[in-house]
């Protein structure tokens, strides 16, 4: 109905709550242009919660999977040697050398300050 | 040739229903049968444009709301709608790409009636009680249908609902702050919310559609329930509106227009007295009190406000 170049283009809308935060996608909209995406995407999604930033990305930018390439997704279960759990045994180990084990949450809590 | 297009039909149907029945989510360029489509596209273009018929309405009280507040509310809800049918819209457009239409296609079957929107919306608002009234009780039957819906086997849907149904919390605060503050009021203001419950029961009641095809010749309950998009059927919904309301509408000394309602212990079901279906019959090929005329003030500003699509489309050279 749009004439010959297609007026509206489809674009996803990605945005952050906070400064630190990751970009999450909201949804989709039609806009005319880039600048009217921006406006829109204020007006449908973001109307109540904080936003620090909004990134939006024109549809035909987009490479999506199809049916088969997410057949490549699948994942065998033999990997646990990548994981943790493949070394839940050492707990039993250092209990032996009388040691606590340093495990994933103890590790991350060392960034803060020497306690 | 992919290996996957050699599937049968059949066998793509057989793994599609699979598919729903282990709570999976179908996205919009997954293949889907034919029927899941219109069924889609049928629902949830009717509830995209009854979002933005629904403003009408509502608009029609921003002027005349009681105080700067009360219409920085109302305000704020009618543009909530615009947004709910933006939303709405832009998921019907996706299942609508292999039929090669959009968005002005749907506005146009709104203007030449093959496209409906909800009979509530056909209704006339006399006082502000009604505004009231629509964001108390309309909300709240929308409310308990949307609900319904949150898991939807179609992932776009499901997630354009938890975005609505969360604003529609707001919407059910807002209607129940202006109805309390007129029961709470004046004789006069009393009378208006009473006057407002007699002229919305009716409507009300249609709000979740007759409870079988029998009585307007179709109904797509069944699909939807068949395909996982909704639970619950069109009488369940009603009688949960009744569990939910019918105790607050009491509470506040109001008098629901109907002497034959109760609750029937026996069979766990609210008895009530029928609204007129052929009545609803009619609203729903725009024969309601205000079909016409809401339809013309959406053909209107559609017209009138073209020239800004005119605008942002002009090549400059």
């Amino acid at each position: 109905m749009m004439g010959e170049e297609k007026f509206y283009q489809e674009y996803e809308i990605f945005s952050k709550r906070t400064p630190s935060s990751a970009f999450q996608h909201q949804f989709s909209l039609l806009a005319p242009n880039e600048d009217m995406a921006f406006i829109m995407a204020q007006e449908n999604f973001m109307r109540r919660e904080p936003v620090a930033d909004i990134w939006i990305v024109n549809r035909k930018h987009i490479k999506k999977m199809n049916d088969e390439e997410k057949m490549t997704l699948n994942r065998l279960e033999n990997k646990d040697y990548r994981t943790t759990k493949g070394y839940g045994y050492l707990k039993k180990k250092w209990r032996q050398y009388e040691q606590e084990m340093l495990d994933e949450k103890e590790i991350l809590s060392w960034g803060g300050v020497r306690k | 040739m992919t290996y996957m297009s050699v599937e049968t039909e059949e066998a793509k149907l057989d793994k599609f229903m699979e598919r729903i029945e282990s709570g999976d989510k179908i996205e919009a360029d997954d293949w889907m049968p034919d029927e899941y489509r219109m069924t889609l596209i049928k629902l949830i273009s009717m509830h995209g444009m009854s979002e933005i018929m629904g403003a009408l309405p509502e608009k029609e009280w921003v002027p005349r709301a009681p105080s700067l507040y009360r219409k920085l509310g109302i305000m704020a809800k009618v543009q909530d709608e615009m947004g709910h049918g933006q939303l709405l819209l832009r998921v019907t457009e996706d299942l609508l790409i292999p039929y090669n239409k959009n968005r002005g296609d749907l506005m146009q079957d709104l203007f030449t009636g093959d496209l409906k929107f909800h009979n509530v919306f056909h209704m006339e608002t006399k006082t502000w009680a009604d505004a009231g009234i629509i964001g108390w009780l309309v909300d709240g039957a929308a409310i308990i249908t949307q609900t319904d819906m949150l898991k939807a086997s179609y992932g776009p849907y499901s997630r354009a609902l938890q975005r609505i149904c969360a604003e529609e919390v707001f919407h059910a605060q807002h209607g129940e702050s202006i109805i309390l503050a007129l029961a709470e009021g004046t004789e006069n203001q009393k009378a208006m919310v009473q006057e407002a419950l007699n002229r919305w029961w009716e409507p009300l009641l249609m709000f979740f559609g007759p409870a079988s095809k029998e009585t307007t010749g179709s109904s797509k309950q069944d699909l939807t329930i068949k395909y996982k998009i909704r639970t619950k059927t069109n009488e369940e919904f009603r009688q949960i509106f009744f569990d939910k309301y019918i105790p607050r509408i009491l509470s506040l000394g109001l008098t629901i227009p109907d002497p034959t309602l109760h609750y029937d212990k026996e069979s766990n079901m609210w008895s009530y007295q029928q609204p007129d279906w052929n009545e609803f019959k009619k609203i729903i090929k725009n024969q309601g009190p205000r079909s016409e005329a809401r339809l013309n003030l959406r053909r209107h500003s559609y017209e009138y406000n073209s020239w800004v699509r005119d605008a942002l489309s002009a090549t400059i050279s």
